[in-house]
Protein backbone atom coordinates (compact mmCIF):
# COMPACT_ATOMS: atom_id res chain seq x y z
CA UNK A 1 0.00 0.00 0.00
CA UNK A 2 0.91 3.19 -0.45
CA UNK A 3 0.24 7.30 0.76
CA UNK A 4 -0.87 8.90 -2.03
CA UNK A 5 -0.90 12.34 -0.55
CA UNK A 6 1.97 14.15 -1.42
CA UNK A 7 2.63 14.70 2.74
CA UNK A 8 2.68 18.79 2.68
CA UNK A 9 0.14 20.16 5.56
CA UNK A 10 0.46 16.19 7.09
CA UNK A 11 0.10 16.47 10.63
CA UNK A 12 -0.03 12.35 11.16
CA UNK A 13 1.90 10.07 8.45
CA UNK A 14 2.00 6.60 8.92
CA UNK A 15 4.17 4.58 5.75
CA UNK A 16 3.78 0.73 5.99
CA UNK A 17 3.25 0.46 9.44
CA UNK A 18 3.17 -2.84 11.50
CA UNK A 19 2.04 -3.59 15.01
CA UNK A 20 2.74 -6.17 17.05
CA UNK A 21 2.18 -7.48 20.94
CA UNK A 22 5.35 -8.91 21.91
CA UNK A 23 5.70 -11.94 20.22
CA UNK A 24 2.37 -12.07 18.94
CA UNK A 25 0.45 -12.10 15.53
CA UNK A 26 0.68 -8.92 13.50
CA UNK A 27 -2.54 -6.90 14.55
CA UNK A 28 -1.75 -3.77 11.98
CA UNK A 29 -0.26 -4.86 8.61
CA UNK A 30 1.01 -2.10 6.36
CA UNK A 31 -0.83 0.44 7.46
CA UNK A 32 -0.06 3.84 5.67
CA UNK A 33 -2.01 6.72 5.59
CA UNK A 34 -1.92 10.57 6.39
CA UNK A 35 -4.11 12.87 8.31
CA UNK A 36 -4.10 16.89 6.95
CA UNK A 37 -3.90 19.56 9.35
CA UNK A 38 -7.66 20.63 10.11
CA UNK A 39 -9.04 17.58 8.83
CA UNK A 40 -11.95 15.34 10.29
CA UNK A 41 -12.43 11.58 9.59
CA UNK A 42 -13.68 8.53 11.04
CA UNK A 43 -12.14 5.07 11.57
CA UNK A 44 -14.51 2.06 12.04
CA UNK A 45 -14.69 -0.87 11.56
CA UNK A 46 -15.36 -4.22 13.44
CA UNK A 47 -14.62 -5.07 17.08
CA UNK A 48 -10.91 -6.53 17.28
CA UNK A 49 -10.16 -5.11 13.75
CA UNK A 50 -6.92 -3.15 15.13
CA UNK A 51 -8.84 0.52 15.92
CA UNK A 52 -7.63 1.01 19.33
CA UNK A 53 -4.45 -0.37 18.25
CA UNK A 54 -3.91 2.31 15.33
CA UNK A 55 -4.99 4.74 18.47
CA UNK A 56 -2.33 3.33 20.63
CA UNK A 57 0.29 4.30 17.97
CA UNK A 58 -1.18 7.40 17.28
CA UNK A 59 -1.19 9.02 20.64
CA UNK A 60 2.17 7.59 21.08
CA UNK A 61 1.52 4.66 23.54
CA UNK A 62 3.14 2.53 21.62
CA UNK A 63 6.09 2.11 18.85
CA UNK A 64 5.22 0.41 15.40
CA UNK A 65 6.98 -3.06 15.10
CA UNK A 66 7.93 -2.06 11.90
CA UNK A 67 7.34 0.99 9.34
CA UNK A 68 7.47 4.43 10.52
CA UNK A 69 5.09 7.11 11.68
CA UNK A 70 5.23 11.42 11.77
CA UNK A 71 3.78 13.17 14.14
CA UNK A 72 3.67 16.96 13.24
CA UNK A 73 6.46 16.74 10.73
CA UNK A 74 8.85 14.56 13.06
CA UNK A 75 9.73 11.05 12.58
CA UNK A 76 8.33 9.45 16.45
CA UNK A 77 11.41 7.01 16.21
CA UNK A 78 13.65 9.28 16.17
CA UNK A 79 12.26 11.89 18.88
CA UNK A 80 13.94 11.87 21.91
CA UNK A 81 12.20 10.52 24.99
CA UNK A 82 12.35 13.59 26.41
CA UNK A 83 10.56 15.01 23.85
CA UNK A 84 7.76 13.29 23.44
CA UNK A 85 5.96 14.26 26.32
CA UNK A 86 5.62 17.95 24.57
CA UNK A 87 4.28 15.92 21.01
CA UNK A 88 1.86 13.81 23.65
CA UNK A 89 0.69 17.37 24.98
CA UNK A 90 -0.23 18.37 21.61
CA UNK A 91 -2.45 15.33 21.20
CA UNK A 92 -5.88 15.06 23.09
CA UNK A 93 -7.22 11.26 23.95
CA UNK A 94 -10.55 10.31 24.91
CA UNK A 95 -10.34 6.87 25.59
CA UNK A 96 -12.64 4.26 24.93
CA UNK A 97 -12.58 3.55 28.53
CA UNK A 98 -12.01 6.71 29.59
CA UNK A 99 -9.73 6.65 32.28
CA UNK A 100 -10.54 9.21 34.48
CA UNK A 101 -8.83 9.37 37.90
CA UNK A 102 -11.48 7.99 40.28
CA UNK A 103 -10.28 10.01 43.30
CA UNK A 104 -10.34 13.11 41.38
CA UNK A 105 -12.95 15.24 40.96
CA UNK A 106 -14.59 16.17 37.49
CA UNK A 107 -12.98 19.39 37.79
CA UNK A 108 -9.50 18.09 38.52
CA UNK A 109 -9.99 15.07 36.29
CA UNK A 110 -10.91 17.61 32.84
CA UNK A 111 -7.34 19.83 34.60
CA UNK A 112 -4.91 18.08 34.94
CA UNK A 113 -3.62 18.59 31.06
CA UNK A 114 -3.35 22.53 32.08
CA UNK A 115 -1.48 21.83 35.10
CA UNK A 116 0.92 19.53 33.82
CA UNK A 117 1.23 22.12 31.17
CA UNK A 118 2.11 24.12 33.72
CA UNK A 119 -1.00 26.58 33.53
CA UNK A 120 -1.27 28.96 36.70
CA UNK A 121 -4.01 27.36 39.27
CA UNK A 122 -6.03 31.00 39.14
CA UNK A 123 -6.75 30.38 35.54
CA UNK A 124 -7.90 26.87 35.17
CA UNK A 125 -10.85 26.77 37.95
CA UNK A 126 -12.89 28.88 35.31
CA UNK A 127 -11.68 27.69 32.25
CA UNK A 128 -12.43 24.37 33.26
CA UNK A 129 -15.88 24.68 35.08
CA UNK A 130 -16.93 26.27 31.97
CA UNK A 131 -16.38 23.51 29.11
CA UNK A 132 -17.85 21.74 31.87
CA UNK A 133 -20.65 23.47 31.54
CA UNK A 134 -20.77 22.90 27.92
CA UNK A 135 -20.76 19.05 27.82
CA UNK A 136 -23.91 19.58 30.43
CA UNK A 137 -21.78 18.70 33.41
CA UNK A 138 -22.09 22.22 35.40
CA UNK A 139 -23.74 20.44 38.78
CA UNK A 140 -20.89 18.06 38.78
CA UNK A 141 -18.06 19.73 38.69
CA UNK A 142 -16.77 18.35 42.06
CA UNK A 143 -18.39 14.95 42.11
CA UNK A 144 -16.14 12.09 41.78
CA UNK A 145 -16.36 9.79 38.70
CA UNK A 146 -17.30 6.86 40.68
CA UNK A 147 -20.65 8.76 41.58
CA UNK A 148 -21.31 9.86 37.89
CA UNK A 149 -22.99 8.01 34.93
CA UNK A 150 -21.46 6.29 32.04
CA UNK A 151 -22.36 9.02 29.59
CA UNK A 152 -20.43 11.68 32.19
CA UNK A 153 -17.89 10.17 32.56
CA UNK A 154 -17.29 9.81 28.78
CA UNK A 155 -17.99 13.85 28.41
CA UNK A 156 -15.85 14.75 31.46
CA UNK A 157 -13.14 12.34 29.10
CA UNK A 158 -14.01 14.28 26.15
CA UNK A 159 -13.31 17.48 28.08
CA UNK A 160 -10.36 16.19 29.62
CA UNK A 161 -9.06 15.80 25.66
CA UNK A 162 -9.89 18.82 24.72
CA UNK A 163 -9.69 21.34 27.46
CA UNK A 164 -5.85 22.47 26.53
CA UNK A 165 -6.71 23.21 22.51
CA UNK A 166 -4.81 19.90 21.62
CA UNK A 167 -3.63 20.14 17.16
CA UNK A 168 -5.29 16.52 16.95
CA UNK A 169 -8.01 15.06 18.83
CA UNK A 170 -8.25 10.85 18.92
CA UNK A 171 -11.51 9.87 20.21
CA UNK A 172 -12.46 6.28 20.71
CA UNK A 173 -15.77 5.94 21.03
CA UNK A 174 -16.45 8.90 22.32
CA UNK A 175 -20.61 8.38 21.89
CA UNK A 176 -20.76 4.94 22.80
CA UNK A 177 -22.51 5.09 26.32
CA UNK A 178 -24.38 8.47 25.66
CA UNK A 179 -27.88 8.80 24.49
CA UNK A 180 -28.46 10.32 20.37
CA UNK A 181 -28.71 13.65 22.07
CA UNK A 182 -25.84 13.90 23.76
CA UNK A 183 -23.79 12.08 21.13
CA UNK A 184 -24.77 14.55 18.69
CA UNK A 185 -24.07 17.75 20.63
CA UNK A 186 -20.69 16.04 21.50
CA UNK A 187 -19.98 15.58 18.04
CA UNK A 188 -21.24 19.65 17.43
CA UNK A 189 -18.40 20.29 20.00
CA UNK A 190 -15.48 18.14 18.19
CA UNK A 191 -17.06 19.96 14.94
CA UNK A 192 -16.47 23.21 16.73
CA UNK A 193 -13.04 22.42 17.42
CA UNK A 194 -12.48 21.26 14.40
CA UNK A 195 -13.53 24.45 13.05
CA UNK A 196 -10.99 26.04 14.93
CA UNK A 197 -7.86 23.70 13.23
CA UNK A 198 -8.19 21.10 15.61
CA UNK A 199 -7.40 17.67 13.04
CA UNK A 200 -10.22 14.93 14.18
CA UNK A 201 -10.31 11.46 14.17
CA UNK A 202 -12.86 9.30 15.30
CA UNK A 203 -13.29 5.47 15.82
CA UNK A 204 -17.14 4.54 15.67
CA UNK A 205 -19.17 2.20 15.37
CA UNK A 206 -22.10 4.12 15.70
CA UNK A 207 -23.22 4.38 12.11
CA UNK A 208 -26.06 7.19 12.66
CA UNK A 209 -23.67 9.51 13.65
CA UNK A 210 -21.46 8.63 10.52
CA UNK A 211 -24.70 9.57 8.61
CA UNK A 212 -25.41 12.66 10.45
CA UNK A 213 -21.89 13.92 10.06
CA UNK A 214 -20.30 13.87 6.66
CA UNK A 215 -16.73 13.46 6.85
CA UNK A 216 -14.09 10.93 5.06
CA UNK A 217 -14.17 7.57 6.56
CA UNK A 218 -11.43 5.25 7.25
CA UNK A 219 -12.30 1.43 7.55
CA UNK A 220 -10.50 -0.89 9.70
CA UNK A 221 -10.66 -5.13 9.16
CA UNK A 222 -8.46 -7.37 10.12
CA UNK A 223 -5.51 -4.88 10.90
CA UNK A 224 -5.95 -3.68 7.29
CA UNK A 225 -6.97 -0.02 6.20
CA UNK A 226 -8.39 1.43 3.65
CA UNK A 227 -10.19 4.48 2.93
CA UNK A 228 -9.40 7.69 1.10
CA UNK A 229 -6.25 8.47 -0.34
CA UNK A 230 -5.37 4.55 0.12
CA UNK A 231 -4.44 2.64 -2.84
CA UNK A 232 -5.88 -0.98 -2.31
CA UNK A 233 -3.49 -3.98 -2.68
CA UNK A 234 -2.74 -5.22 -6.45
CA UNK A 235 -6.05 -6.83 -7.57
CA UNK A 236 -8.55 -5.87 -5.19
CA UNK A 237 -10.82 -2.97 -5.53
CA UNK A 238 -10.51 0.49 -3.31
CA UNK A 239 -13.46 0.51 -0.87
CA UNK A 240 -12.53 4.02 -0.09
CA UNK A 241 -13.42 4.94 -3.97
CA UNK A 242 -17.01 4.46 -4.05
CA UNK A 243 -17.76 1.26 -3.29
CA UNK A 244 -18.32 1.12 0.31
CA UNK A 245 -20.98 3.34 1.45
CA UNK A 246 -19.00 4.63 4.53
CA UNK A 247 -16.32 6.33 2.60
CA UNK A 248 -17.35 9.81 1.86
CA UNK A 249 -14.12 11.64 0.86
CA UNK B 1 0.75 20.68 44.69
CA UNK B 2 0.39 22.31 47.53
CA UNK B 3 -3.34 22.64 49.06
CA UNK B 4 -4.06 20.27 46.49
CA UNK B 5 -4.98 16.41 46.17
CA UNK B 6 -1.98 14.62 44.49
CA UNK B 7 -2.92 13.39 40.72
CA UNK B 8 -1.82 9.75 41.82
CA UNK B 9 -3.72 8.47 44.73
CA UNK B 10 -0.60 7.27 46.90
CA UNK B 11 -2.04 8.41 50.61
CA UNK B 12 -4.14 4.60 50.78
CA UNK B 13 -1.06 2.87 49.86
CA UNK B 14 -0.17 -0.17 52.68
CA UNK B 15 3.48 0.05 51.97
CA UNK B 16 3.39 3.50 52.39
CA UNK B 17 1.84 3.31 55.32
CA UNK B 18 4.73 1.89 56.95
CA UNK B 19 6.92 4.24 55.61
CA UNK B 20 6.73 6.94 58.58
CA UNK B 21 7.39 3.64 61.35
CA UNK B 22 10.58 2.15 58.96
CA UNK B 23 11.88 5.59 58.36
CA UNK B 24 11.66 6.66 61.98
CA UNK B 25 13.38 3.40 63.22
CA UNK B 26 16.09 3.43 60.94
CA UNK B 27 16.50 6.97 61.84
CA UNK B 28 16.78 5.93 65.57
CA UNK B 29 18.97 3.79 65.37
CA UNK B 30 21.38 5.97 62.99
CA UNK B 31 20.98 8.48 65.31
CA UNK B 32 22.76 6.36 67.86
CA UNK B 33 25.23 5.20 65.60
CA UNK B 34 25.98 8.18 64.59
CA UNK B 35 26.40 9.75 68.51
CA UNK B 36 28.30 6.47 69.72
CA UNK B 37 31.07 7.17 66.94
CA UNK B 38 31.33 11.18 67.87
CA UNK B 39 31.26 9.76 71.45
CA UNK B 40 34.13 7.19 70.65
CA UNK B 41 36.11 9.99 68.74
CA UNK B 42 35.44 12.80 71.53
CA UNK B 43 36.96 9.85 74.15
CA UNK B 44 39.92 9.27 72.03
CA UNK B 45 41.24 12.77 71.75
CA UNK B 46 40.28 13.05 75.44
CA UNK B 47 42.42 9.91 75.91
CA UNK B 48 44.86 11.46 73.94
CA UNK B 49 45.39 14.67 75.22
CA UNK B 50 45.21 12.99 78.85
CA UNK B 51 47.79 10.79 78.49
CA UNK B 52 50.32 12.59 75.75
CA UNK B 53 51.98 15.14 77.92
CA UNK B 54 53.19 13.04 80.78
CA UNK B 55 55.88 10.76 81.65
CA UNK B 56 56.41 8.09 83.90
CA UNK B 57 59.56 7.20 85.44
CA UNK B 58 59.93 3.69 87.55
CA UNK B 59 62.41 2.96 89.53
CA UNK B 60 63.16 -0.70 90.89
CA UNK B 61 63.01 -1.62 94.66
CA UNK B 62 66.61 -2.41 95.21
CA UNK B 63 67.92 -3.64 98.49
CA UNK B 64 71.89 -2.21 97.63
CA UNK B 65 71.76 1.66 97.99
CA UNK B 66 69.57 4.82 99.44
CA UNK B 67 66.50 4.67 97.99
CA UNK B 68 65.47 8.55 98.81
CA UNK B 69 69.05 9.68 97.12
CA UNK B 70 67.89 7.85 93.97
CA UNK B 71 64.72 9.51 93.63
CA UNK B 72 65.93 12.75 94.21
CA UNK B 73 68.66 12.25 92.00
CA UNK B 74 66.41 11.07 89.38
CA UNK B 75 63.80 14.06 89.82
CA UNK B 76 67.08 16.82 90.14
CA UNK B 77 67.48 15.49 86.03
CA UNK B 78 64.23 15.43 85.39
CA UNK B 79 64.01 19.14 86.29
CA UNK B 80 66.96 20.08 84.43
CA UNK B 81 65.88 18.38 81.69
CA UNK B 82 64.74 21.13 78.63
CA UNK B 83 60.82 20.52 77.81
CA UNK B 84 60.07 19.07 81.23
CA UNK B 85 57.61 21.25 82.96
CA UNK B 86 56.39 19.51 86.51
CA UNK B 87 58.19 16.82 88.57
CA UNK B 88 56.40 15.20 91.38
CA UNK B 89 57.47 11.90 93.19
CA UNK B 90 54.58 10.11 93.72
CA UNK B 91 54.23 9.23 97.72
CA UNK B 92 54.11 5.56 98.83
CA UNK B 93 50.51 5.96 100.01
CA UNK B 94 49.30 7.09 96.50
CA UNK B 95 51.62 3.96 94.75
CA UNK B 96 49.91 1.86 98.01
CA UNK B 97 46.57 3.08 96.67
CA UNK B 98 47.01 1.92 93.10
CA UNK B 99 47.76 -1.25 94.37
CA UNK B 100 45.15 -1.83 97.17
CA UNK B 101 42.45 -3.22 94.66
CA UNK B 102 45.04 -6.22 94.79
CA UNK B 103 46.71 -6.25 97.71
CA UNK B 104 44.54 -4.86 100.09
CA UNK B 105 44.53 -1.79 102.56
CA UNK B 106 47.42 -3.33 104.69
CA UNK B 107 49.94 -2.86 101.66
CA UNK B 108 52.51 -0.74 103.40
CA UNK B 109 52.36 -2.81 106.43
CA UNK B 110 53.11 -6.03 104.08
CA UNK B 111 57.00 -4.35 103.97
CA UNK B 112 57.19 -5.30 100.11
CA UNK B 113 59.90 -4.17 97.63
CA UNK B 114 57.94 -1.45 95.99
CA UNK B 115 59.13 0.85 93.23
CA UNK B 116 59.47 4.29 93.41
CA UNK B 117 57.47 6.16 90.77
CA UNK B 118 57.88 9.91 89.52
CA UNK B 119 55.42 11.86 87.28
CA UNK B 120 56.35 14.43 85.21
CA UNK B 121 55.24 16.33 82.62
CA UNK B 122 55.91 17.87 79.17
CA UNK B 123 56.09 20.97 77.69
CA UNK B 124 53.18 20.74 74.72
CA UNK B 125 55.82 21.70 71.86
CA UNK B 126 58.45 19.69 73.83
CA UNK B 127 60.55 17.11 72.04
CA UNK B 128 62.70 14.77 74.26
CA UNK B 129 65.12 12.24 73.57
CA UNK B 130 63.56 9.16 75.64
CA UNK B 131 66.14 6.76 74.94
CA UNK B 132 69.21 9.38 76.27
CA UNK B 133 66.99 10.27 79.36
CA UNK B 134 66.60 6.67 79.99
CA UNK B 135 70.25 6.07 79.30
CA UNK B 136 71.18 8.98 82.20
CA UNK B 137 68.35 8.18 84.61
CA UNK B 138 69.69 4.86 84.42
CA UNK B 139 73.24 6.38 85.79
CA UNK B 140 71.61 7.85 88.69
CA UNK B 141 68.95 5.52 89.37
CA UNK B 142 69.77 2.12 87.95
CA UNK B 143 67.51 -0.17 86.56
CA UNK B 144 65.20 3.58 85.79
CA UNK B 145 63.02 2.70 83.11
CA UNK B 146 60.76 5.49 81.43
CA UNK B 147 57.26 5.08 80.24
CA UNK B 148 55.71 7.76 77.93
CA UNK B 149 52.28 6.19 77.47
CA UNK B 150 52.84 5.60 73.93
CA UNK B 151 51.93 1.99 73.77
CA UNK B 152 48.83 1.73 76.18
CA UNK B 153 47.75 5.22 73.94
CA UNK B 154 47.96 3.66 70.38
CA UNK B 155 46.01 0.37 71.98
CA UNK B 156 43.44 2.86 73.13
CA UNK B 157 43.39 5.13 70.23
CA UNK B 158 43.54 2.17 67.70
CA UNK B 159 40.35 0.85 69.81
CA UNK B 160 38.37 3.98 69.91
CA UNK B 161 38.79 4.14 65.96
CA UNK B 162 37.73 1.01 65.15
CA UNK B 163 34.67 1.40 67.56
CA UNK B 164 34.28 4.82 65.84
CA UNK B 165 34.68 3.42 62.16
CA UNK B 166 31.91 0.16 62.90
CA UNK B 167 29.63 2.92 64.15
CA UNK B 168 29.62 5.21 61.12
CA UNK B 169 29.61 1.81 59.25
CA UNK B 170 26.63 1.13 60.83
CA UNK B 171 24.91 4.50 60.37
CA UNK B 172 25.80 4.05 56.76
CA UNK B 173 24.24 0.43 56.29
CA UNK B 174 21.00 1.74 58.32
CA UNK B 175 20.75 4.67 55.44
CA UNK B 176 21.53 1.98 53.16
CA UNK B 177 18.54 -0.13 54.41
CA UNK B 178 16.41 3.41 54.26
CA UNK B 179 16.83 3.87 50.74
CA UNK B 180 15.99 0.09 50.24
CA UNK B 181 12.73 0.12 51.68
CA UNK B 182 11.98 3.14 49.57
CA UNK B 183 12.96 1.85 46.42
CA UNK B 184 10.64 -1.10 47.30
CA UNK B 185 7.74 1.66 48.37
CA UNK B 186 7.95 3.46 45.65
CA UNK B 187 8.24 0.32 43.05
CA UNK B 188 5.34 -1.34 45.25
CA UNK B 189 3.06 2.57 44.29
CA UNK B 190 4.21 2.48 40.92
CA UNK B 191 2.67 -1.18 40.37
CA UNK B 192 -0.66 -0.25 42.07
CA UNK B 193 -0.98 3.32 40.71
CA UNK B 194 0.17 1.97 37.24
CA UNK B 195 -3.18 2.76 35.45
CA UNK B 196 -3.37 6.52 36.81
CA UNK B 197 0.60 6.93 35.97
CA UNK B 198 0.03 5.78 32.69
CA UNK B 199 -3.04 8.07 31.89
CA UNK B 200 -0.51 11.29 33.45
CA UNK B 201 2.02 9.89 31.06
CA UNK B 202 -0.24 9.66 27.99
CA UNK B 203 -1.49 13.19 28.08
CA UNK B 204 1.69 14.77 28.82
CA UNK B 205 3.31 14.60 31.86
CA UNK B 206 6.96 14.66 32.09
CA UNK B 207 8.53 11.77 33.92
CA UNK B 208 9.50 14.80 36.19
CA UNK B 209 6.02 15.88 37.15
CA UNK B 210 5.02 11.93 38.10
CA UNK B 211 8.48 11.55 39.96
CA UNK B 212 7.07 15.04 42.31
CA UNK B 213 3.87 13.52 42.90
CA UNK B 214 5.81 10.33 44.73
CA UNK B 215 8.34 12.78 46.40
CA UNK B 216 6.00 15.20 48.03
CA UNK B 217 4.21 11.99 49.25
CA UNK B 218 6.63 10.46 50.53
CA UNK B 219 8.34 13.63 51.77
CA UNK B 220 5.57 14.13 54.33
CA UNK B 221 5.83 10.58 55.41
CA UNK B 222 9.52 10.32 55.92
CA UNK B 223 9.64 13.59 57.52
CA UNK B 224 7.08 12.72 60.26
CA UNK B 225 8.84 9.38 60.67
CA UNK B 226 12.22 11.31 60.66
CA UNK B 227 11.74 13.70 63.38
CA UNK B 228 9.99 10.91 65.46
CA UNK B 229 13.19 8.83 65.14
CA UNK B 230 15.39 11.49 66.09
CA UNK B 231 13.69 13.08 68.77
CA UNK B 232 13.85 9.43 70.83
CA UNK B 233 17.43 8.77 69.69
CA UNK B 234 18.24 12.21 70.61
CA UNK B 235 16.58 11.74 73.86
CA UNK B 236 18.49 8.44 74.80
CA UNK B 237 21.65 10.41 73.77
CA UNK B 238 21.09 13.12 76.24
CA UNK B 239 20.51 10.34 78.81
CA UNK B 240 23.36 9.06 78.22
CA UNK B 241 25.11 11.92 78.23
CA UNK B 242 23.31 12.94 81.74
CA UNK B 243 24.00 9.44 83.51
CA UNK B 244 26.85 8.42 81.27
CA UNK B 245 29.63 8.40 84.38
CA UNK B 246 27.42 6.11 86.27
CA UNK B 247 27.28 3.86 83.17
CA UNK B 248 30.98 3.69 82.51
CA UNK B 249 32.31 3.13 85.88
CA UNK B 250 34.92 5.77 85.30
CA UNK B 251 36.31 3.90 82.06
CA UNK B 252 35.11 6.18 79.42
CA UNK B 253 35.92 9.79 80.09
CA UNK B 254 33.38 12.25 80.60
CA UNK B 255 30.78 11.93 77.58
CA UNK B 256 29.56 14.71 76.52
CA UNK B 257 28.74 16.04 72.80
CA UNK B 258 30.22 19.39 71.52
CA UNK B 259 27.27 21.82 70.18
CA UNK B 260 28.88 21.71 66.88
CA UNK B 261 28.47 17.58 67.16
CA UNK B 262 25.02 18.09 67.96
CA UNK B 263 24.35 20.15 65.13
CA UNK B 264 26.00 17.13 62.86
CA UNK B 265 23.63 14.65 64.60
CA UNK B 266 20.45 17.52 63.83
CA UNK B 267 21.52 16.96 60.49
CA UNK B 268 20.88 13.60 60.38
CA UNK B 269 17.35 13.00 59.85
CA UNK B 270 17.43 16.36 57.08
CA UNK B 271 20.13 13.97 55.40
CA UNK B 272 18.04 10.83 55.71
CA UNK B 273 14.65 12.67 54.66
CA UNK B 274 16.62 14.21 51.47
CA UNK B 275 18.23 10.88 50.75
CA UNK B 276 14.72 9.22 50.85
CA UNK B 277 12.96 11.97 48.57
CA UNK B 278 15.88 11.44 45.88
CA UNK B 279 15.85 7.60 46.10
CA UNK B 280 11.99 8.25 45.38
CA UNK B 281 12.85 10.78 42.27
CA UNK B 282 15.45 8.83 41.13
CA UNK B 283 13.01 5.25 41.44
CA UNK B 284 10.40 6.69 39.35
CA UNK B 285 12.18 8.32 36.75
CA UNK B 286 14.12 4.91 35.58
CA UNK B 287 11.09 2.85 35.98
CA UNK B 288 9.14 5.70 33.78
CA UNK B 289 12.01 5.26 31.35
CA UNK B 290 11.25 1.73 30.29
CA UNK B 291 7.79 3.21 28.92
CA UNK B 292 7.61 5.12 25.60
Amino acid sequence: MKVLANGVGDIVRFENVGMRYRLGAEVLHDVSFSLKAGSFHFLTGPSGAGKSSLMRLMYLSHRPSRGSISMFGRDVSTVPRAELAALRRRIGVVFQDFRLIDHLSALDNVALPLRIAGAKEGQIRDHVAELLRWVGLDGQIDDKPTTLSGGEQQRVAIARAVIARPQILLADEPTGNVDDEIAIRLMYLLEELNKIGTTVMVATHNESLIERFPHPCFHLEGGVLSGPGIAPPVGEANPAAGADPQVRT
Amino acid sequence: MIGRIGDVPLSGDPASRFLPWTVGLLVFLATLAFAAGMFLSSAGEIWRQNLSGTLTVQIPASETGDRASRVAAAVELLRATPGIVAVRPIPDAEIAALLEPWLGKQVLGLELPMPDLIDASVGPDADIDLPALSTRLSQVAPGAAVDDHAAWLRRLTDLAAIAQTVSFAVMIVILMSAVATVIFTTRTGLAIHSEVVEVLHLIGAQDSYVARQFQSHTFGLAAIGAVAGFGFGAAIVGLVQTYGDRLSGGLLPEIALAPTQWVFLAALPVVAVLLVVFTVGVTVKRVLGKMM
